[in-house]
């Protein structure tokens, strides 16, 4: 089968998998429903594995292929196809999505078990992945809109899956308003390059762009930063971010698959798809590089004074999207993408860790509370452990590698970024001390009462199950924790889904090992080799070996740092925050981004929203639009009605008159 | 030269589907002659259908031809196959509702079937004519048959209301018509379409003769189509007919006469159009108002569906104003359509006529969601595409029209199609909301339940149920098969336009002077 036929394979699997879990839903029994999305999803990812050998048969110049499956609107000027394009860049993205959710699938399968809601659950599981590979096919804009619209509305779902907590569904809303502002972003962006181009097929608009627009054109760079407006809000940037942290109220699965490893990686994806027209207009390219490294930045020292477990976690995801849009936006496309690879691997393996710990605590997910689980979750602290240094950037886990390319890239584009590579170095420094602060804080120290009863081979069930969040009892109809949970250690598919992971989160960095491999750099070479910052940035020998042993340094100082604050000196942490007031303030309170954005945006709008309804609504349409016009037709018909006497003198009276009339009309033009 | 009187020749084989319709009326009269009821309640009706199925296959034959018959007095064109299938559904379809419908006791026996043929004769030759004498002749024949058939229920008083209403209106509108004609042909100096057009480019397009006789004859059409302001018969006509024929009158009547407009104004009147034009949008834009508002606030579905049929009378005439090829084939189109939208609508209508006590109001279709979803769903579908709601043929066809206007300098006619649409709605979901979120009305649910058994424990009313109502109980397993066909249809056309597209696109091309 060829590339194409396999990538709309890749495609329709999960789609079928979604029809066939929701319709199901009566005969489903036991964990059915759950099989049967893991298996669509496992399919897909055959499938991608087959496109991508497809399409290594290829040669090199012929690999970015366009298959459209039929003509939605093609008149004259425009040219809407449902298409999907082929080439390297969809199908390393396709394989990324497909296989890491085809493993969170499997981790679901037991992890959601208990749940009421399971049919549905991977239902709409499926969807999402469905809408994630249709978004990164889509061959020309209009299917990405479609796909990242989608990709919204799965996301909002399973946010507020359990829908009968207060705190999900005002999170599900949150993330779906940030998205569609995105979604806005986007469109207004396709559009302001359609109206330059005339054309929505993305290898076209390519194609064209230089000859319409010139560099730095005022369009092109307005029509590049909605472009990049779309993205920050779907992959959480400054200052479209605050979604992502209470999304952390979906199950966590969902955070896993959506919120770390696919669709908050979709912003760099676009940046890389849309590099002809970045490097075209180089200023959004600086735009967004320094929203990235701004980005990382906050998230990281946001992260240091969080102590809800799956939020820091959401902080470091943040933190290291920055990374990514960074070097994206500065031209390092293999390096992002690198990091965008092993990234998804080890988040998703420190989500899947935290959600056994989390089961392990009955729902609660504040640290304060854990501690001392090492002996009772082995597995899982092994597997948190192996994540924890891959993300801290340790030799020779992935993670190192990946961070370690996207730093050394970018600094040579030089002025600037070289500012933005020092922020770069600070932030990984407080990665490795976040990232072990966690590790320290819940595995570590004196085990809580439910590692004990873990301990004893028992897993903690509280009396009345009540929300982290808000400490309201829970209902347990569609509400984790339900009357089941699960941990890794007692599930054999869970470990089988959270081991795979921690291997590739081992291994994963030797595709691009610096001067020893270069696996991803031929695999993505066709996409970009338009791109005049393909050949031109690369680092010399030494500057890639300080910048190795300099990275390697940052992390460990960071991680026995950790161990010194944490483990060593115990009542460290307080003395820092009594001596940093004004700091810890600033990060506990997550720079007051949620208080800004209620104070400029939300507190105006909802007060003209009240304007609206009082004023403008009651008086001007309710009064006059609505009542105004349904009094007219009202009286219309009444005056119709009582003409309709019944009487034939009247009809024929009517008629006569209406002769009349024509006729004099009539005679009126001659 | 042996001096014998040499007859027009004929083109036998075009004229065949007008010789069948004929040859089949008089056949249904004498074998209706015969005794016995087998011959009266089967063997008739089933001529009828196969003289209606022989006319469709005649017509089928003759698909593509386009030539003029009977030394001009006639034509056979794209618009006449097209309109004449049209007329062939909804007398197919008549008969069956009229099947088992009327009372046996004032069973009229072949009489209703030669006069519902001969109906059909007359609309096919009305918008075949393209002469004066044989146009009115083919509305006189058209017409008069009606008449009839609108109080062929004898012993019922609304029936015979409703004959004599439109006999006496009617005759109003035949003599305006005639009136018209004579004037045009006193201007003109003859009553051939093609020297009327070339009169009118000569030096005719402000004489004062032509011009009051174009007033009058356009006064005629519009009566016949129901268009403001002399519409007032259709509610009363409609109300009181029997719903087989009300559903004949709705579709095929409608589609003879904005026909016979579509082929009078875009033929023989087309270089006048810069007088009539503006005038007959105004019309439409009228009817549309007047059609629409005066739907509202109706409680008898066939009254509301004749109030509706004013409305889409006004939308359809938007694509005779605009004079283009385009706007014919969105008339035809339309009137396709409209076919299938209301005779859906009126079989389930009949159906409820037959099943409860309540007749064509509104209540008789209270909580059939639950009750029959096999005559909701169709009654369902043909009230969405009344109101042109995406999804039903009837989007497309108002889609077509507004396209038309629009194309065509008539914006503004277009808009008048969209508030109507708007308009429209109001009483379009009414009727749906009676058949999915009323309950059904106890009286229904006794009526339903009559029979050996009795209804309800009360006894006191059992007497009253059990005594033989006036209507006995008929089937009307052939009327949903009806309606899930018609309303079917209306979903694909809806989805899939094309066909019926190039059908009317026919039609379009029987004009080669539009462009």
């Amino acid at each position: 089968m060829s590339a194409t036929t396999l990538a709309w394979l890749a495609l329709a699997l999960p789609l079928a998998g979604a029809i066939v879990t929701a319709l199901g839903f009566r005969f489903w029994r036991g964990r059915a429903a759950g099989y049967v999305g893991t298996a669509a999803l496992f399919g897909s990812f055959a499938c991608a594995i087959g496109a991508f050998f497809a399409l290594q048969g290829e040669p090199a110049e012929g690999r970015q292929l366009v298959s459209a499956l039929w003509d939605y609107a093609a008149t004259a000027g425009l040219d809407a196809q449902l298409s999907i394009l082929v080439d390297p860049l969809s199908i390393l993205m396709l394989l990324v999505v497909t296989g890491v959710s085809a493993l969170i699938h499997l981790y679901a399968v037991a992890y959601m078990g208990g749940d009421r809601g399971y049919t549905r659950f991977f239902s709409y599981l499926n969807f999402f992945v469905f809408s994630m590979v249709l978004l990164v096919l889509a061959g020309n804009f209009l299917v990405l809109i479609i796909g990242w619209a989608f990709v919204g509305a799965a996301s909002y779902l399973l946010i507020s899956f359990w829908y009968r907590r207060a705190t999900a569904t005002a999170a599900g809303i949150k993330a779906f308003v940030i998205n569609v502002l995105g979604d806005v972003g986007l469109v207004l962006g396709a559009y302001f390059l359609f109206r330059g181009t005339g054309t929505l097929d993305f290898l076209t608009t390519f194609e064209r762009a230089p000859e319409v627009f010139a560099e730095n054109d005022g369009e092109l760079v307005a029509g590049c930063i909605l472009l990049l407006v779309g993205a920050f809000a779907k992959s959480a940037q400054v200052p479209l971010h605050t979604w992502l942290p209470d999304a952390m109220e979906g199950p966590t699965p969902v955070s896993a698959l959506i919120h770390a490893a696919t669709m908050v990686t979709a912003g760099v994806y676009l940046i890389a798809r849309m590099h002809p027209l970045f490097e075209l207009a180089p200023t959004a390219g600086t735009v967004g590089a320094i929203i990235g490294c701004a980005t990382l930045l906050i998230a990281a020292t946001t992260a240091m004074a969080q102590t809800d477990l799956k939020r820091v976690i959401a902080y470091s995801t943040m933190s290291q999207i920055g990374y990514m849009v960074m070097a994206v936006s500065a031209g390092a496309y293999v390096a992002g993408l690198f990091h965008l690879v092993t990234h998804a691997f080890f988040k998703a393996l420190l989500f899947m860790a935290a959600g056994s710990v989390i089961a392990a605590m009955a729902g609660n997910q504040n640290m304060d509370r854990m501690g001392g689980f090492r002996r009772a979750m082995p597995f899982t602290f092994g597997c948190f452990v192996i994540g924890g240094l891959a993300l801290a950037g340790v030799p020779p886990f992935s993670g190192f590698f990946s961070k370690d390319e996207i730093l050394a890239y970018t600094a040579e584009r030089g002025g600037i970024f070289l500012v933005l590579v020092l922020v770069g170095y600070v932030a990984a420094f407080l990665t490795a001390v976040y990232t072990f602060r966690m590790i320290f804080r819940t595995f570590l120290g004196e085990p809580v009462p439910e590692a004990r009863e873990l301990e004893q081979g028992h897993l903690h069930h509280p009396e009345h199950p009540t929300n982290p969040a808000s400490g309201e009892i829970e209902d347990t109809e569609v509400g984790f924790p339900g009357p089941e949970h699960h941990v890794a250690e007692q599930s054999p598919t869970m470990k089988v889904a959270m081991g795979t992971l921690a291997l590739l989160a081992i291994v994963g960095g030797f595709l691009q090992i610096p001067k020893v491999t270069h696996l991803l750099d031929d695999f993505l070479e066709p996409t970009f080799a338009d791109s005049i910052y393909f050949e031109a940035l690369s680092p010399s020998d030494a500057a890639t070996f300080v910048g190795l042993g300099l990275g390697a340094l940052i992390a460990l100082a960071g991680i026995a740092t950790a161990w010194l604050v944490w483990v060593r000196e115990p009542g460290t942490p307080a003395k820092v925050r009594e001596r940093l007031r004004p700091a810890y303030a600033l990060f506990v309170n997550k720079w007051w981004f949620d208080e800004l954005i209620g104070t400029v945006i939300v507190r105006p709008a909802r007060w003209l929203g009240s304007f609206a309804l009082t004023a403008f609504e009651r008086l001007f349409v309710q009064g006059t639009l609505v009542g105004g016009t349904s009094g007219i037709v009202r009286a219309g018909s009444a005056a119709v009605r009582a003409a309709q006497s019944g009487f034939l003198r009247f009809y024929v009276a009517l008629f006569l008159g209406g002769m009349v009339a024509l006729t004099i009309w009539f005679l009126l033009q001659a | 030269m042996n001096g014998a009187a040499q007859g027009a020749s004929v083109d036998w084989a075009a004229l065949s589907p007008l010789l069948a319709l004929a040859g089949g009326a008089l056949v249904v009269l004498m074998v209706g002659l015969f005794p016995g009821r087998g011959v009266r309640d089967r063997v008739v009706p089933g001529l009828a259908l196969l003289t209606l199925a022989v006319t469709a296959g005649l017509l089928v034959w003759q698909y593509d031809t386009s030539t003029d018959l009977l030394e001009g007095a006639l034509r056979v064109d794209g618009l006449t196959v097209t309109l004449s299938f049209v007329f062939v559904v909804a007398g197919m379809a008549t008969v069956v509702m009229t099947w088992r419908h009327l009372d046996p006791v004032e069973s009229p026996g072949p009489e209703l079937y030669t006069l519902l043929l001969s109906s059909i004769g007359g609309m096919v030759v009305l918008v075949a004519a393209q002469d004066l004498v044989t146009l009115f002749l083919g509305f006189e024949l058209l017409s008069i048959p009606l008449y009839v058939l609108c109080a062929i229920q004898l012993r019922r008083r609304g029936s015979l209301e409703s004959g004599l209403k439109y006999l006496v209106v009617g005759s109003v509108g035949s003599a305006t018509l005639v009136y018209g004609f004579a004037l045009i042909y006193g201007a003109a100096g003859t009553t051939g379409f093609a020297g009327i057009a070339e009169a009118i480019s000569g030096d005719l397009s402000s004489d004062v003769l032509l011009l009051a006789g174009l007033a009058l004859a356009i006064v005629g059409f519009a009566f016949k189509a129901s268009v403001a302001p002399f519409h007032q018969w259709t509610p009363d006509v409609y109300e009181g007919a029997p719903t087989p024929i009300t559903a004949f009158m709705a579709t095929a009547t409608k589609a003879a006469a904005l026909g016979v407009l579509l082929r009078f104004l875009d033929v023989a009147l087309l270089p006048a159009a810069e007088a009539w034009a503006p005038a007959v949008a105004v019309l439409a834009a009228v009817t549309i108002v007047v059609g629409n508002v005066g739907a509202l606030g109706q409680s008898s579905l066939k009254r509301l569906l004749a109030w509706s049929g004013v409305a889409q009378a006004g939308y359809l005439l938007a694509g005779v104003v605009v004079g283009t090829s385009l706007g014919v084939q969105a008339t035809v189109f339309y009137l396709a359509v409209y076919l299938l939208m209301n005779m859906a609508a009126f079989a389930v209508i009949a159906a409820r006529e037959r099943e409860t006590n309540l007749g064509d109001s509104v209540d008789a279709l209270a909580g059939l969601g639950t009750s029959r979803p096999w005559l909701a769903w169709p009654m369902t579908i043909a009230m969405l595409a009344l109101a042109g709601f995406p999804l039903t043929a009837g989007f497309i066809g108002k889609f077509k029209l507004i396209e038309a206007s629009v194309a065509s300098g008539y914006t503004w006619v277009g808009l008048m199609i969209v508030i109507g649409s708007m308009i429209s709605l109001a009483y379009y979901l009414k009727v749906i909301a009676a058949m999915w979120m009323r309950e059904a009305p106890a009286g229904a649910a006794a009526v339903a339940a009559t029979g050996p058994r009795p209804a309800l424990a009360g006894a006191s009313t059992e007497a009253q149920i059990t005594a033989p109502t006036r209507h006995t109980r008929r089937g009307t397993g052939e009327l949903t098969v009806m309606a899930v066909l018609f309303g079917a249809a209306t979903l694909v056309v809806g989805i899939v336009p094309q066909p019926l597209l190039d059908f009317a696109a026919k039609a379009g091309e029987a004009f080669p002077g539009l462009f």
